[in-house]
């Protein structure tokens, strides 16, 4: 089924020539198992979650909990929880978490219990969801200019950390946008809070900040 | 109930520790406590005032240790004719929405057995909570290790989904005998978008729908009632008993977040039997 579908994907975006959407054949399932190749990849073989991929010229649009790149073109990839740690010791650090919140469909029962799991992110984040997605919309754009403002204090040369989850795209794409913005010290934390819960250190409980759409 | 949540960390805590390494030990400790957790405030919300008992040997959950596909996850339960059932619970404590569903059987049900799909968003305890004609609740858990599930897209095109929306099959398993419990697949079209599933193509959300209930009944009578949510898997396949007769109809009546209703009915046996396939299709 989820073969059948990757196929009738990777067809309609060659029919389409979507050729900048990246390469479809990096599509791993939510767990990182490797899933079927198009056969449009010409007989690589299929990925696994501790592979990387290679950078895709834009921002990443295809699915975002596929391998990620090694590297951000204009930023620095933060490599351990150890690093990162060094890092926020130094105080004049932005940490931002990008990952998903979700959301109540509007036509839940309304009895329907809707309870998220709190969100457990690296102590000291500021929770921005929606950034890091492949494309979004003006109003979010400016949103994310200004609060990365507003938390650097207007300085293009303070630190700006980003990161979501292991293999998560969200956080390669908010770097990206940051650098876009013009800041001078963009770093990604790669491994995510998996990486940062695996390294033994602790995680606090926090709300996100509401982004213009909720 | 703090002593009981005490020792119930306690527990955990002995049990953690005893795994092996410290790293390893207090990651565990971190996890096992924040679901220990998360179940209590879980219960409070969805059994307000109700004791909920050990189900060994009433109620059983099967679940892949480890899924394949978070967005459909094959979940069995299995409830022992010990104590008459009412109705079972299907807690995903993980999902936000957690209540994945909520089956009462009626006369006409063998309520032994159920199986459906569902969509799990990140690695989490599932319980399965019977509740006896008496009004007692039995649990079963299983922890399973899947995640994702609720952003993995529904297919690559909205529309194609959308357009065999609420057609529906129905197969049995097993040889046919009238008297004797029979197990019946029920098959509906339907892609359960949640809100969270972005459109391969166009970039954007796909607007939440979803399957709020199914009632099957057989002869007139109810074999089930479900209400269900968002953590359905697209394309709902549920597996339940019931007990037919000679020749009988059963009907489908699904139901939609968009209040839209499918129903079809379907002839138990199906009347033109095709080798190898008594699934029945709609007409249009």
């Amino acid at each position: 089924m989820r073969m059948l579908t990757a196929l009738v994907l990777a067809v309609v975006l060659e029919s389409t020539g979507a050729a900048a959407l990246g390469a479809p054949g990096n599509a791993a399932d939510a767990n990182g198992a490797p899933e079927a190749k198009p056969a449009s990849e010409g007989g690589k073989h299929a990925s696994t979650a501790d592979e990387s991929a290679p950078e895709p010229s834009g921002y990443w649009t295809g699915p975002v909990n596929s391998p990620v790149p090694a590297t951000l073109t204009g930023g620095t990839v933060i490599s351990s929880a150890h690093r990162l740690r060094e890092l926020l010791d130094q105080k004049d650090s932005v940490l931002v978490d990008v990952s998903n919140a979700p959301t109540r469909p509007d036509n839940m029962a309304p009895g329907a219990p809707w309870l998220p799991v709190p969100h457990r992110a690296i102590p000291g984040s500021v929770w921005i969801p929606g950034v890091g997605a492949g494309e979004i919309p003006a109003a979010l754009d400016d949103f994310f200019r200004q609060k990365l403002a507003t938390l650097t204090d207007n300085s293009p040369f303070r630190r700006v950390i980003l990161y979501c989850h292991k293999t998560c795209w969200l956080s390669w794409n908010a770097a990206k946008r940051a650098i876009s913005y013009g800041y001078q010290h963009v770093y990604w934390y790669r491994d995510g809070v998996e990486g940062w819960k695996a390294a033994g250190l602790p995680t606090a409980v926090i709300e996100p900040q509401a982004t213009p759409g909720d | 109930m703090g002593t009981v949540k005490r020792l119930l960390l306690a527990a955990v805590l002995v049990s953690a520790t005893q795994l092996g390494t410290l790293s390893s030990a207090v990651a565990d400790d971190d996890n096992a406590a924040e679901r220990a957790s998360r179940w209590q405030v879980l219960q409070q919300a969805l059994f307000p005032g109700r004791s909920l008992k050990d189900g060994a040997g009433i109620v059983q959950l099967d679940a892949p240790p480890r899924a394949l596909d978070a967005a459909l996850v094959p979940i069995g339960i299995e409830l022992s004719a010990v104590k008459p059932i009412k109705s079972v619970y299907l807690v995903i404590d993980g999902n936000p929405s957690p209540l994945a569903g909520h089956f009462t059987f009626g006369p006409k049900a063998d309520p032994h057995s159920l199986k459906l799909r569902v969509r799990v968003d990140q690695y989490t305890n599932m319980h399965a909570v019977a509740e006896t004609q008496d009004g007692q609740l039995f649990v079963a858990t299983k922890f399973v290790k899947a995640s994702g599930g609720c952003s993995a897209p529904a297919g690559s095109d909205d529309t194609s989904a959308l357009q065999d929306i609420g057609r529906m099959k129905l197969h049995l398993i097993g040889d046919f005998a009238p008297g004797k419990t029979e197990q019946a697949v029920l098959m509906v079209r339907h892609p359960n978008f949640n809100g969270m599933q972005m459109n391969q193509i166009t970039r954007y959300y796909t607007p939440a729908r979803f399957i709020r209930s199914i009632d099957v009944t057989y002869e007139g009578g109810s074999v089930f009632h479900l209400d269900s949510d968002i953590s359905m898997s697209t394309d709902p396949v549920i597996t339940f008993g019931f007990v037919p007769q000679a020749k009988g109809q059963m009907k489908v009546v699904v139901r939609d977040s968009k209040d839209i209703t499918f129903d079809h009915s379907f002839e138990v046996p199906a009347s033109q039997k095709v080798a190898g396939d008594s699934g029945t299709n709609p007409g249009a």
